[in-house]
């Protein structure tokens, strides 16, 4: 399988009052084209922080100091360095080419506007040439189907209407309707951009297999359920058909029932639209049910990365091991991880997760472990091996 | 790093409240060291009054003997606005030490005990509250009769209700916390409870909110004095001062500006006074506005 | 709760004794040998009570008692005072919002820079300003020395005599909407020139909460997570500010805005005094001077009935704004 991204040496460093904190330190990792890739770990592990890396949008007063992200994919033959982009051309992947839900469906989206607004923001914001295509195509229909004397009065306005559309057509943002939307009263005229968003709108509402999709479009966001809301923000990623759908922690915060139709929903999209998906989450069987390969990240390192049969059925990371046997099971008591998670202030020299490992070797503690490809896909950074 | 350590630190990092942290000093300063900076000549009785050298009408511009010139009745300026910055902070530790404690026993007798005792005591403070504080303020100072006092008296019958309010408020979240319970759960009468465990965590906000008061009650004041509802003539308010300026801030024509001393020192140091508690205060709700998350 | 707030201003009453508030009635001397006449007649020796009942009684039947400062009946006095006060509350809140909002979105949006300092340190200069002596010095800068915008009061000579001559029609005893109803350009610019100072005096002061309000607001609605979502959509900086930052943050601003013309209009009363200018404020502070009880009862109610028709309408406006406060169940 052909590599989508690749990230080299990524460090992302947040500069605090308290010191210095290295939320990634120093990461390697592929994500392939059309592969689902999870990411486990816990929190503070640096996986949503991967996640943003990606995409630029690491909140102050973090930072990304060193490394590179490299997009490669249908119109990046020779790869995208995305940490050197401009930020409009950044903006322009943002949404289009890699897009994001996150965690906590009703915190993403705005409850001022309504569902359908939010979606279509997406089209009129990366999709303008085809709306404009698309209503250049309406307008000729009526063009030529009008009749009568109510359409032979519009018609003059059809054919303005006509060049209108055309020229978004050609390119996003022409002189002429750029210089319309500034006269408040005018804006309206681009009516028809809208009209098609809205529509592809509903459509992606089917998609995601929400009922009723044009009822649902016109409601707020205080109006749906949570399961609704987070098809709906799926929705809204999916817009574009992105390369890479990013996905943080997106079934964490739902019922357990809804929770295996999302993940239903996932498998779906990675079969109809051949995404990329970058999968986060903290829970192993749900990373077990969607992903085809796993990554596990513990003090923003990544530990261990393999298919999904082989690091369930042959983990090698002590740490892997350690989650593995703390899935609780019916039948015998409960498995701790003896100690507590790496300080993220002063974290321990050397492999982070020695102070914990019940197979700590001296040399854990000196120098950080380089990883290595021990079997067929399979990676790990440990000295064990 | 502890809490109170974090909080200083961004306070003075903060250059808006540094400057008012400034400004408060230097007032204080003066206030404290008023005898010496203007010492009161000698044989006059109450320092508080400003002395006058003579009595004609139209003010001096400043001088050797009168730092900052004279205003109406030859009272000297200088004198006024150091004297005035002392007579500013009683009034205002009056006024806010006993609205705090009126504030503080109705409020949490309101927010401990709830129930009808709850109901009555907060009828009462929303009566005050819808009233229009400066009209019923006059009100008070007219019926007792214009003088100092009166015009802290009549700002604390103003001001008790806004504290009454956040107390109870505050009191009403500690009073569900865990330690709360724990301590009745192990035996202790009310007042035990009250008095050791949810006061001393409910007053912060209200502590917070009086020392920042201090501007308002002051500014309140001089509004008073500048409408002929406060202190009385010569005494060293900066109200009563402006009031003085009011005949003379236009001259004659040809020199508008002639009187400009007597007009712009008394009211220089009210604004200097209240911004420097007003930036502080803006910068104490910064820091401590739940809803701006801390770094 | 305007039970209560009846309660309480006619308890102050009882403070005065019958003597007190009999003499209140009293327009001269002759009228001092009757002092017992009078309080028979007005009923002042009566029990508290019976007392309260009478007056509640003539309140809700629209009659407040008289006004000695007015002159004139109470109720009458505040629909004689009030246009003037509303006149500057017109055109001072809107100036009030709009620049607080402007002021406070830019210095959400520039955080802890210059920017922010700067604008917050102007907004809370203006607030710590003695508003008496902001009055002083403007018309000391602009009478003494422009010469031009002239108090004291609503209106020059000359437009006063107009103004009240048969030839201008007064819809609204609000002198600019009169005059431009009435199409008379020299009024109009007369009354606006003695608007300015109040206007600029109020705006002033008042711009501080405002700003400080749209500030806290529209960091806190920076900090939600749909921001983050606008961002990762790609949506330009300037979109997610404008679109989607601020018309959260707005709403909270509106309920303040909503309390600001409650306090504007129940009377700016140092402004007036200063400026001479004969509102609301300016009777209310007559009457707390000279103890003239019913009129400072009656600005009281006055003050309280629209605090409560303001909630009232910002309630319903909120409604309109949040669309979480309307009616509204989940779809599944």
């Amino acid at each position: 399988m052909k590599d989508l991204i690749k990230i080299r040496d990524l460090t992302v460093r947040f500069h605090t009052y308290e010191g210095v904190v290295y939320a990634i330190d120093d990461l390697d990792m592929d994500i392939r084209q059309g592969e689902t890739l999870g990411i486990v770990g816990e929190t503070g592990s640096g996986k949503t922080m991967t996640a943003l890396a990606i995409l630029r949008l690491v909140p102050y007063p973090g930072k990304i100091e060193s490394g590179s992200i490299v997009l490669l994919g249908r119109d990046h033959q020779s790869g995208l360095e995305l940490l050197k982009l401009k930020e409009d051309r950044m903006r322009s992947i943002r949404g289009n080419k890699i897009s994001m839900v996150f965690q906590e469906p009703g915190a993403a989206l705005n409850p001022v506007y309504t569902i359908g607004d939010q979606i279509s923001e997406v089209f009129l914001l990366h999709r303008r040439q085809e709306l404009g295509r698309l209503a250049k195509q309406r307008v000729d229909n009526l063009l030529s189907n009008g009749s009568g004397p109510a359409a032979a009065i519009r018609r003059p306005f059809w054919r303005w209407q006509n060049r209108l559309y055309s020229k978004i057509a050609e390119r996003p943002n022409p002189l002429e309707p750029r210089i319309l939307t500034h006269i408040p009263l005018f804006r309206r005229l681009l009516w028809r951009l809208r009209n098609e968003a809205e529509l592809l709108t509903v459509n992606m509402l089917k998609d995601v297999e929400i009922p009723d999709p044009a009822r649902v479009a016109g409601r707020y966001p205080h109006e749906l359920s949570g399961g609704m809301k987070q098809r709906a923000v799926i929705a809204m990623a999916l817009a574009c058909s992105p390369e890479l759908l990013i996905a943080d922690e997106p079934t964490t915060s739902l019922d357990v029932t809804i929770q295996a139709q999302m993940l239903e929903l996932f498998r779906r999209i990675k079969v109809d639209k051949g995404a990329s998906v970058l999968f986060i989450t903290h829970n192993l069987g749900v990373a077990s049910e969607v992903c085809d390969r796993v990554g596990v990240m513990y003090a923003g390192r990544l530990c261990e990365i393999a298919s999904v049969e082989e690091m369930f059925l042959h983990p090698l990371h002590p740490y892997t091991k350690a989650l593995l046997e703390a899935v609780p099971m019916p039948g015998r008591p409960l498995q701790t991880i003896p100690g507590v998670l790496a300080d993220a202030l002063n974290p321990p020299p050397g492999c982070r997760f020695h102070p914990r490992c019940p197979s700590a070797m001296p040399t854990c503690q000196q120098e950080r472990p380089k990883p290595k490809e021990v079997s067929k896909d399979h990676i790990v950074a440990c000295y064990l091996y | 790093m502890s809490d109170w350590k974090l909080t200083a630190r961004q306070l003075v990092r903060n250059p808006l409240s540094l400057l008012g942290i400034i400004i408060i000093t230097l007032y204080i300063a003066i206030a404290v060291f008023a005898p010496l900076i203007a010492p009161t000549p000698e044989g006059h009785q109450d320092p508080y009054m400003i002395p006058r050298e003579s009595y004609g009408a139209t003010p001096q511009p400043p001088s050797q003997e009168h730092k900052l010139g004279t205003t109406e009745g030859q009272y000297d300026i200088f004198y006024g606005v150091i004297w005035g910055a002392r007579s500013a902070f009683r009034v205002a530790l009056v006024v806010i030490v006993i609205t705090l404690v009126i504030g503080i026993l109705l409020g949490s007798l309101a927010g401990y005990f709830g129930g009808t005792i709850d109901e009555v005591i907060m009828r009462i403070t929303d009566i005050f509250l819808a009233f229009p504080w400066l009209i019923l303020a006059m009100a008070i100072v007219s019926a007792i009769g214009p003088s100092l006092k009166s015009v802290m008296i009549a700002l604390c019958a103003v001001w008790w209700p806004s504290y009454a309010r956040l107390i109870r408020g505050d009191i009403l979240q500690v009073r569900e916390e865990d330690y709360v319970e724990a301590a009745r759960g192990l035996g202790a009468s009310s007042r035990r409870v009250i008095m050791r465990h949810v006061l001393p965590n409910a007053i912060y906000p209200a502590l917070i909110m009086a020392s920042l008061d201090i501007g308002a009650v002051v500014l309140s004041a001089a509004a008073l004095s500048f409408l002929g509802l406060g202190a009385s003539e010569g005494y060293a308010d900066w109200g009563q001062m402006t009031q003085f300026a009011r005949n003379w801030m236009i001259g004659p024509a040809g020199d508008p500006f002639k009187y400009w001393y007597a007009v712009l020192t008394p009211g220089i140091f009210i604004l200097f006074f209240v911004l420097g508690w007003n930036l502080l205060g803006d910068a104490f709700r910064d820091v401590f506005d739940p809803r701006l998350a801390r770094r | 709760m305007l039970f209560g707030v009846t309660l309480f201003i006619f308890s102050i009453t009882a403070f005065f004794s019958p003597v007190q508030r009999a003499a209140l009635y009293v327009r001269d001397v002759k009228q001092l040998a009757d002092l017992e006449q009078i309080i028979q007649h007005f009923g002042l020796d009566r029990p508290i009570v019976m007392q309260y009942g009478t007056w509640l009684g003539q309140v809700l039947t629209g009659n407040l008692g008289y006004s000695k400062i007015a002159g004139m009946p109470v109720w009458n006095a505040i629909w004689h005072f009030l246009p003037a006060t509303m006149e500057i509350v017109i055109f001072a809140v809107p100036l009030i919002i709009l620049i607080g909002v402007f002021l406070g979105s830019k210095a959400a949006a520039n955080k802890d820079k210059p920017v922010d300092h700067a604008t917050r340190l102007m907004a809370i200069a203006g607030w710590s300003l003695p508003s008496f002596w902001l009055g002083l010095l403007l018309i000391m800068v602009f009478y003494g020395y422009f010469g031009g915008f002239l108090p004291p009061g609503r209106l020059s000579l000359q437009m006063d005599i107009v103004v009240n001559s048969a030839a201008f029609i007064r819809y609204t005893h609000i002198n600019t909407i009169d005059a431009i109803l009435n199409l008379n350009g020299s009024v109009l610019l007369d009354a606006l020139r003695h608007l300015i100072l109040p206007v600029i005096t109020i705006s002033v002061i008042n711009v501080a909460f405002i700003m400080r309000l749209m500030r806290s607001s529209m960091l806190e609605s920076l900090g939600k997570g749909y921001i983050l979502t606008a961002r990762a959509k790609g949506l330009p900086e300037r979109t997610v500010v404008n679109k989607h930052a601020r018309r959260n943050a707005l709403i909270p601003v509106l309920t303040v805005s909503g309390y600001l013309f409650a306090g504007l209009a129940s009377g700016a009363v140092i402004t007036e005094t200063i400026f001479y200018y004969k509102g609301i404020g300016f009777w209310a502070w007559q009457s707390a001077v000279n103890l003239d009880i019913s009129a400072i009862l009656g600005f009281a109610m006055f003050t309280a009935v629209l605090f409560v028709l303001v909630n009232l309408v910002v309630d319903v406006l909120y409604t309109r704004v949040d669309p979480r406060v309307r009616l509204g169940g989940t779809v599944q």
